[in-house]
């Protein structure tokens, strides 16, 4: 009987991206100063190796971040072992690898090419820690942004780096799986608009 | 037959079909029962989640005529009802918030007991009728390609007036209901909270 249910009409939906945040809600961000976020975005394939996004739209996406970033009150520097607070984008173009993974994150950490935490320039042989649960699965064409604690993150092999902030933006059904740069600055906007937490 | 005056604007409202049909005594299939097949529409009072009227759902009955005028018998009915919400930051947890607008969803499946008092067992057969039993509800919110449920139990009773016409012998008939229902369902979902259902509606159909 419980297929006798009408599905609701999807057409009705609109087509701007679907914007989630989390933040860690023990972290003071007011604490922060300085950031990184590096000049390209990760691209999540369906090649073991990484790629990296690096043309006009993918400037417009990072620059977008350094303009909220700013905004909030903290500092852009060019050395990203001096920094208090990591920003690392990612752009899934494919779930090739994600494949018989649970629908549940962090997923894509299992992407062979995936940030990893020694790439802050330390030694966090434990890798990541996420204060709070990631409920959203996997899609193609989604906006993945992790700012990651660097001040203060303990080193060693069993330590972990904390994501005290991430955004996750996404809103392609089928067809092409190319952002849509208008729409996930838009988007990207948004991620701070609903997190007033991150001003200082 | 009873008397007329039980019938008062009903029975006007329906003269034009008695005089149409040539109205035998006993019109029923099987006179001791009835059974009803109806399209539904349903229209929630302000359930806090979807709140527009619709005509998606069915209903099906049937009763056994335990003294002359008083049948018991069983129900079982679905509906849905949905409500576009436009975009929105929604509060997740004290850690998260989403922007999405969504289609929310309200499904009703009630289930029982019915019983009828029929006023008259002739071709014309207007009635009173309660249900009792029952109510699985899933509210539900879809977004993107997601959805975000709960699903719900509570306790439902409908009274009902309506009638059931049967223009022709040993044949199929009509069937015409009004309704209100009630029901104890509680569900959250996102920071949208639903405290019991009710609903009002009509019903038609066929009886046989």
């Amino acid at each position: 009987m419980v297929s006798c249910e009408k599905d609701p009409d999807m057409d009705k939906l609109d087509n701007e991206y679907l914007v989630f945040t989390s933040h860690d809600t023990s972290t003071k961000f007011s604490d922060f100063s300085t950031y990184y976020i590096p000049d390209s975005i990760l691209v999540i394939g369906d090649k073991k190796d990484p790629e990296y996004w690096k043309d006009e739209n993918a400037q417009t996406l990072i620059n977008t971040f350094v303009t909220k970033m700013n905004a909030a009150g903290y500092t852009r520097i060019s050395e990203k072992e001096d920094a208090d607070l990591g920003l690392q984008v990612s752009y899934v173009a494919s779930t090739y690898y994600f494949q018989g993974y649970y629908n549940d994150g962090p997923w894509w950490g299992y992407y062979p090419g995936y940030w990893y935490p020694g790439y802050w320039g330390g030694n966090w042989g434990g890798g990541w820690y996420y204060p709070y649960p990631i409920t959203y699965s996997y899609s193609t064409g989604s906006l993945l942004a992790d700012m990651v604690n660097l001040k203060n993150a303990p080193e060693g092999q069993k330590e972990k780096l904390t994501v005290v902030w991430n955004a996750y933006i996404s809103g392609l059904l089928g067809g092409s799986s190319n952002l849509n740069v208008n729409r996930a600055t838009t988007a990207i906007n948004q991620a701070f608009t609903q997190s007033p937490y991150l001003k200082k | 037959m009873k008397t007329i005056k039980y019938f008062t604007l009903r029975l006007m409202a329906v003269a034009a079909i008695a005089i149409a049909f040539a109205l035998p005594a006993k019109a029923q299939v099987t006179p001791f029962t009835y059974f009803n097949v109806d399209w539904q529409f349903n229209a929630p009072i302000s359930n806090n989640f979807a709140n527009k009227a619709s005509g998606w759902g069915m209903n099906f009955e049937g009763g056994y005529y335990v003294l002359p005028d008083l049948s018991i018998g069983a129900f079982i009915n679905y509906h849905t009802n949905n409500e576009y919400i436009s975009r929105q930051t929604l509060p997740i947890s004290n850690s998260a918030a989403l922007t999405t607008d969504q289609q929310h969803s309200v499904f009703q499946l009630p289930f029982g007991f019915a019983t009828h008092y029929r006023f008259s067992d002739g071709a014309c057969q207007p009635y009173i009728g309660l249900k009792l039993g029952a109510n699985y509800t899933k509210m539900s919110s879809d977004f993107y390609i997601y959805e975000v449920k709960d699903n719900t139990w509570g306790f439902y009773v409908s009274p009902e007036i309506g009638m059931n016409i049967y223009p022709w012998t040993n044949s199929i008939g009509f069937h015409l209901a009004a309704f209100y229902s009630y029901s104890t369902n509680k569900g959250t979902v996102f920071n949208y909270d639903m405290d019991k259902l009710n609903n009002f509606g009509f019903r038609v159909g066929v009886a046989f």
